[in-house]
């Protein structure tokens, strides 16, 4: 791997007009500078967050014992437990006594290699219902840390409204973003296994990861029910990716999931080794870090976008650029808080919000429901490598397929995994002491196997995000009020998962140890989505299938906020997948002058 | 050994003195513990998760030492109060068991005082048992999180995979027809 270029704020010049300007760096913001820098647009890439040294911070093959927290984060640094969520009023950081706040992430092993990755929610504040929002602010935004399980959807999930009647129908389908995620998946690489599944489409696999022996054991009991639990289809080369320098193909050393997440040789696909750096090296592509947009600026002549304003983090400077385009890729919450903030006489709603849905329609997964349980012929055998993947199985949706589920619509998915990891959990609830405890920890050491539900939330217009008259972040920016609960139907689900979680242990002769049946706090999915929809009724609708503003079209929303339905699965290869798409369309859109 | 118990009993009814504290850290060669503290904590971790045929124990994976630092860094100072208070009981309830301190006491004595300290494990409800519980997650986060102690569970990963990954490939769809019943 060659060193990453130098990619800092000189090479921003506030002076001219640019092609277009994005706002934000992960997933979304990187994809689009990815594809418009490679159709010959001139670009400027906006983080709010800092580039950080991410190999320093990550050190993924550090035992625990080298370091002296064994690493944990500093002791007068907090993060919010679900407790904390529920009971504490809103902003969570405020009065707490500790150095920094974060959110609940931080509270897992391993903290202190992502404690300068995640956002200090004292700086960043939230008030209404309680949310754990987990944010971060830096080059390349939550693909530093993000989980890497990479799903499509399927029109199981584009047509679910004609399918159960709720909510509305995407306004494109399978057929449209089929050719998008084989791009985004030769790019950028992802491992896992054909299984021809109409409703979880295959990818164009790499090499895929393997199941040990308890997760070969529940796979097998599966099949015999008509239900798949694959390989963790992980967002991951593990055969390596041409013509990219940034990158190395997976060694399988298994730091992903002995941390909050991040990989330091970038197999884990992330935004900047994966798409910013080789859009750099076009030529095309300007970056300024530390650059809040806290405006969308308008030309009071056209109505067109004009460009953004933004202040600088650190000096709080504020300054202006100009664009031709501008693309929202803040995260879904961000970016509904920036075209809501975007208001002047032209629009006095929000930018782009003439049909009054920015922020609505807001929905992402619902968790915590799993199982936990033991497999007896595993206990006392030799270890085995069992770890060193991005993740163990996923068990494949089977609600609401074919049969129709009397309780509730739409699905689950479960993500789960078996074998011996660096830390044997169990010995917190292995009973007694002395040598006989100490040869059962041993005994029973990757013995385990465990799974939890990932829920779709359905998108209700009563669930929404709007500016807080009165709160500001530390940059003097109103923050976001939450008016967001799961309902009937969420809660309904989740009795489900657990149900059936145990309902498949048991079919898999698997001895059942633990039991969640707790909904956690809503955010906990870290899966936001939803709050400026696609449709092609401007009225009900934010943006077009192009993911183009109905009211202003040189202005684009290209992240997870666009997406009209959480479906089941996890949204950051659709959100690169529909970003590329309608990155092609804007390109040539421009290319003939629609866009002026 | 009469002069030990004899600071030792000091230190208990001097306990809670922050005069006391202060001064028996001055003596201390350790960060938060006092030097019979440390000893009570490295005697009871090492019972908790002993040396046996396979790997050195809490003593050999310095498990007291470690807890030493946190507690000496910790923010909160209820834990270190906390802390404290439960190693006094260990010592008093040997004291009630065996007529002396803990670090006194012989290792049948003391694996006796650690078997009724543990009492009701599944559901601890006496300052005994709830001590038991916070110690034992104390010594098995330290214990498991340091070499001996990862080398103890034959631990196989953090190791770079050239070839193939761990595990086994499943063989073509689990499913003929998946989905289409």
């Amino acid at each position: 791997m060659r060193s990453e270029p130098e990619v800092e704020q000189p090479t921003a010049d506030l002076s001219k007009t640019y092609d277009a300007v994005i706002v934000g760096s992960g997933a979304a913001g990187g994809m689009a500078a990815y594809v418009l820098t490679k159709h010959g647009l001139n670009v400027l890439l906006l983080e709010a967050g800092r580039k950080q040294p991410i190999e320093k911070e990550l050190k993924s093959m550090e035992w625990p014992y080298q370091h002296p927290r064994r690493g944990e984060m500093p002791p007068d640094d907090h993060a919010l437990t679900h407790n904390e969520y529920t009971v504490r009023p809103r902003p969570y950081a405020k009065g707490m006594p500790y150095n920094h706040v974060y959110s609940y992430v931080q509270g897992w092993g391993g903290s202190d290699y992502s404690k300068n990755i995640v956002v200090d929610e004292k700086d960043n504040p939230t008030t209404g219902t309680p949310y754990a929002w987990v944010r971060a602010r830096l080059l390349g935004g939550k693909t530093a840390i993000w989980g890497r399980l990479a799903l499509r959807l399927s029109d199981y999930d584009f047509k679910a409204a004609s399918r159960d009647g709720f909510g509305e129908n995407w306004p494109i389908e399978y057929k449209d973003i089929e050719p998008y995620y084989d791009r985004v998946d030769l790019t950028l690489g992802i491992a896992g296994m054909k299984e021809n599944l109409p409703y979880l489409p295959d990818s164009k696999f790499q090499r895929s990861y393997r199941l040990n022996k308890g997760e070969m054991m529940f796979r097998e009991a599966m099949a015999k029910q008509g239900r798949v639990a694959t390989p963790y289809r992980a967002g991951v080369t593990t055969d390596g990716i041409k013509g990219n320098k940034y990158r190395s193909k997976c060694l399988g050393r298994g730091a992903c999931n002995r941390r909050v997440g991040g990989c330091d040789i970038h197999a884990a696909f992330d935004s900047p080794t994966g798409l910013i750096y080789p859009a750099f090296d076009t030529g095309n592509l300007s970056i300024r870090t530390n650059a809040t947009v806290y405006e969308v600026t308008v030309d009071k002549n056209t109505g067109l976008a004009s460009g953004v304003s933004f202040i600088d983090s650190v000096t709080k400077q504020t300054y202006q650029v100009k664009a031709k385009t501008v693309l929202l890729g803040a995260s879904t919450l961000e970016t509904a808080r920036l075209l809501m903030l975007s208001k002047s006489t032209t629009y006095p709603n929000g930018i782009g919000n003439s049909s009054g849905h920015v922020g609505h329609n807001f929905c992402e997964h619902v968790m915590g429901p799993g199982v936990t349980g033991l497999i007896k012929d595993l206990v006392g055998k030799p270890h085995t490598l069992d770890d060193g993947r991005p993740g163990g199985f996923y068990l494949a949706r089977f609600r609401n397929l074919t049969e129709k589920n009397p309780n509730f619509i739409r699905g689950y998915g479960f993500e789960g995994e078996s074998g011996q990891g660096m830390f044997p959990g169990h010995a917190f609830s292995t009973s007694g002491f002395g040598k006989d405890f100490k040869k059962s920890v041993r005994d029973h050491a990757g013995a385990f196997i465990s799974m939890g539900g990932f829920g779709e939330v359905l998108a209700r217009y009563e669930n929404y995000v709007e500016i807080d008259p009165e709160q500001k972040d530390r940059w003097g920016i109103p923050v976001l009020r939450f008016n967001y609960k799961f309902g009937d139907n969420e809660r309904k689900m989740a009795k489900d998962m657990t149900e059936s979680a145990k309902q498949m242990f048991e079919d898999a002769g698997i001895q059942i140890v633990g039991v969640d049946d707790e909904v956690l706090t809503e955010g906990w999915s870290i899966h936001e989505m939803g709050t400026s929809r696609m449709g092609s009724d401007p009225k009900k609708s934010v943006v077009n299938q192009h993911q183009q503003s109905h009211d202003v079209k040189n202005l684009f929303v290209v992240d997870g906020s666009t997406h009209v339905s959480a479906a089941n699965q996890n949204p950051t290869w659709t959100i690169m997948a529909l970003c590329w798409r309608s990155c092609d369309y804007l390109a040539d859109q421009l290319g003939k002058g629609n866009l002026a | 050994m009469s002069i030990e118990m004899k600071r030792r009993e000091l230190f208990k009814f001097a306990a809670g003195s922050a005069v006391a504290v202060s001064a028996m850290r001055a003596q201390s060669p350790h960060l938060f513990f006092t030097p019979d503290e440390f000893a009570i904590v490295d005697e009871l971790t090492e019972i908790l998760i002993p040396a046996d045929e396979k790997s050195g124990g809490a003593k050999a994976a310095k498990v007291a030492v470690y807890l030493d630092r946190e507690l000496a860094e910790a923010f909160d100072d209820d834990q270190r109060q906390k802390t404290r208070a439960g190693i006094a009981l260990v010592d008093k309830l040997s004291m009630k068991m065996n007529e002396v301190g803990f670090l006194a006491a012989t290792p049948k004595q003391r694996v006796e005082v650690v078997s009724t300290m543990a009492g009701d494990e599944e559901k601890p409800k006496t300052p005994e048992e709830m001590f038991f519980h916070e110690i034992k997650s104390a010594a098995v986060r330290a214990y498991y999180t340091s070499k001996i102690g990862i080398e103890d569970q034959d631990y196989k990963g953090n190791t770079m995979q050239m070839k193939d990954y761990a595990g086994e490939l499943p063989s073509g769809p689990a499913l003929g027809n998946a989905g289409s019943k």
